[in-house]
């Protein structure tokens, strides 16, 4: 029966799913340089790829987050409640407060939409989670903060780095392209079979990407850190490279489920960049989450590098290109989604205080 | 770099066949109004002559149904597929122009005043210059579209070309309804005179749209 806890982050990774797969293939597909069949299955594939082979580095990485922000169990609780014969307890009291995390991040998510804001589920699960913590951790702690906020510092961080990483990526590349490679097509052929290659190659190395950077976000928070050390399972799941697979094949589910009406809305919305420009917007779009997520040791959001990297593409042409209102709501968004999941958490936090100290 | 043969090569050489048979339709059309200046001239020999355009017309149009058939065994992208497409119907669009004027002309008797052969046959002319470019353009598509994408100052060369015949047409226009006839003859007249300067409108709007391909595929 605790094992029906877990499809609260399962349910997180089908929503990311049905919205990430617009990033790595919406171009692609609402342009028709790909089918959409053929764009899912190979979503699908390499993001349990990119999952299995390395969601597991950004498992660690969040669950120390979650660990810090009193979410998941410490070593030291887990030893107490060996002690005490209590891990049973424990154990589901940690499932259950994953479940509350992807609660307030799937509202925030829901809420969010439904008022029309631009909104990022990647956001929304790390705010939820400093916010459940800035009600229990005591932040007075010199150990805890200096945990936190460097956590926090980083997290806040990646609004500004990430999408910036992606513009500069993005100039870059498109220079390059325009400056070198552009003129030496024979033909129109040629031209289109570079394109269907781009798309492919972008698509899936996206794809590999999300599943390295968001699989984190969808099983985290069931995984317990401590296992190899206390050899006794505090938490739902124990092995890292599992539940980042298992993160994976949610996200997967997605995808091949739910995926058509947004990639086909959020690439038609930014196909008026050329076709050249679309995938390799995409290709430094998973280039900064890859990096970023090694770097900063916690999932970044996709959309925020797309943004950033669609920026980047359309300065190659010069500042007037740029459509400098789109920051406003875009702004919001990356703003909002944590601090209204964060503030979700801390209010139910507040509320199940007695449930949770007993 | 970035040079070898594919399955589109099909698609390149019937567009160019398509083209060439439109280009026909043009040679033949300037026939038909050199013919139709030509003082006492029949129009028996007038029929004869716009049949033959029909003719040539009905040889495009079977070009253009083969060249979009090749599409569907082609590997070129769906956009790609549409402008092609596109370009292509706009040649015909060209080849149909004449046929009309000639069939019109034919079936109203009318024949321009011979003061007025020397500017239309100059509109086609240009219109047929301009043609060739147009032909040297969509050539390129196919053999060197890095050139196209990085300079496509060819298309505006269309352009100018497309000047000379408004500035034609303008002249001709002043001039038809400044004559002593009726205002039914005068709309006719510049019915007709309109439908040849069209020509070079089409081929002009045709590189318009080999531009806007060059822009929404330019990194």
């Amino acid at each position: 029966m605790i094992y029906l806890l877990l499809f609260a982050g399962l349910f997180m990774g089908w929503s990311l799913g049905t919205n990430d797969a617009a990033n790595a293939f919406g171009t692609a597909v609402a342009t028709r340089v790909v089918k959409y069949r053929t764009a899912v299955i190979i979503i699908a594939v390499l993001v349990i790829v990119g999952a299995f082979i390395g969601g597991a580095n950004n498992i660690d990485k969040v669950a120390e987050l979650s660990t810090s922000n009193e979410v998941i169990a410490s070593e030291s609780q887990v030893l107490e409640a060996i002690k005490n014969g209590v891990v049973e307890t424990l154990r589901l009291k940690s499932a259950i407060k994953a479940a509350i995390i992807f609660t307030c991040a799937a509202l925030t998510v829901f809420v969010m939409s439904y008022l029309k804001f631009p909104v990022s589920a990647n956001q929304s699960i790390t705010g939820a989670i400093i916010g459940w913590g800035l009600f229990y951790a005591d932040y007075k702690d010199p150990e805890i903060l200096a945990v936190n906020l460097p956590q926090i510092g980083k997290f806040a961080s990646t609004w500004i780095l990430n999408p910036l990483g992606a513009g500069i990526i993005s100039f870059i590349l498109v220079y390059l392209f325009h400056k070198f490679i552009e003129n030496k097509f024979s033909s129109l052929s040629h031209y289109d079979k570079i394109v269907k290659i781009g798309y492919l190659f972008a698509g899936a190395f996206a794809s590999y990407s999300i599943g390295v950077n968001s699989s984190a976000n969808v099983t985290a928070l069931y995984y317990d850190a401590a296992f190899s050390k206390t050899g006794v399972a505090a938490n739902l799941l124990t092995d890292a490279r599992v539940a980042a697979t298992i993160g994976g094949i949610a996200i997967a589910i997605g995808v091949l489920t739910y995926s058509k009406r947004v990639m086909m809305t959020v690439g038609g919305s930014i196909a008026d960049i050329s076709q050249m420009d679309g995938f390799l917007v995409i290709i430094a779009m998973a280039l900064t989450v890859v990096i970023m997520g090694k770097w900063m040791g916690i999932p970044v959001s996709t959309s925020q590098a797309v943004v950033g990297a669609v920026v980047g593409a359309g300065l190659t042409r010069g500042l007037h290109t740029v459509n400098f209102g789109v920051f406003k709501n875009i702004a919001i968004a990356w703003v909002s989604s944590p601090t209204v999941a964060g503030l979700l958490a801390y209010g139910i936090a507040f509320a199940t205080q007695n449930y949770s100290n007993n | 770099m970035f040079n070898h043969k594919t399955k589109n090569n099909p698609v390149h050489m019937l567009i160019m066949d398509q083209i060439n048979d439109v280009e026909n339709c043009l040679i033949q059309f300037e026939s038909f109004v050199r013919a139709s200046s030509a003082p006492n001239v029949s129009f028996d020999t007038l029929n004869t002559l716009a049949n033959g355009i029909s003719d040539a017309e009905a040889v495009a149009d079977i070009s253009l149904r083969k060249m979009i058939d090749s599409l569907s065994g082609s590997s070129f992208l769906t956009a790609t597929r549409q402008d092609l497409i596109s370009i292509a119907t706009g040649c015909d669009a060209v080849a149909n122009k004449c046929e009309s004027y000639a069939k019109m002309s034919v079936v109203q008797s009318f024949v321009f005043p011979g003061e007025y052969s020397e500017d239309l046959l100059n509109i086609i002319s240009i219109s047929r210059e301009q043609f060739d470019v147009l032909r040297k353009s969509i050539s390129l598509l196919f053999s060197d579209f890095g050139g196209l994408l990085k300079d496509h100052s060819i298309l505006d060369e269309i352009r100018k070309y497309e000047s000379q015949v408004d500035a034609i047409e303008e002249s001709l226009y002043e001039r038809i309804f400044k004559m002593d006839i009726t205002l039914a003859e005068k709309m006719q007249m510049s019915d007709f005179a309109d439908k040849i300067a069209e020509l070079s409108d089409i081929i002009e709007n045709l590189a318009d749209k080999i531009q806007i391909m060059l822009v929404t595929r330019k990194a």
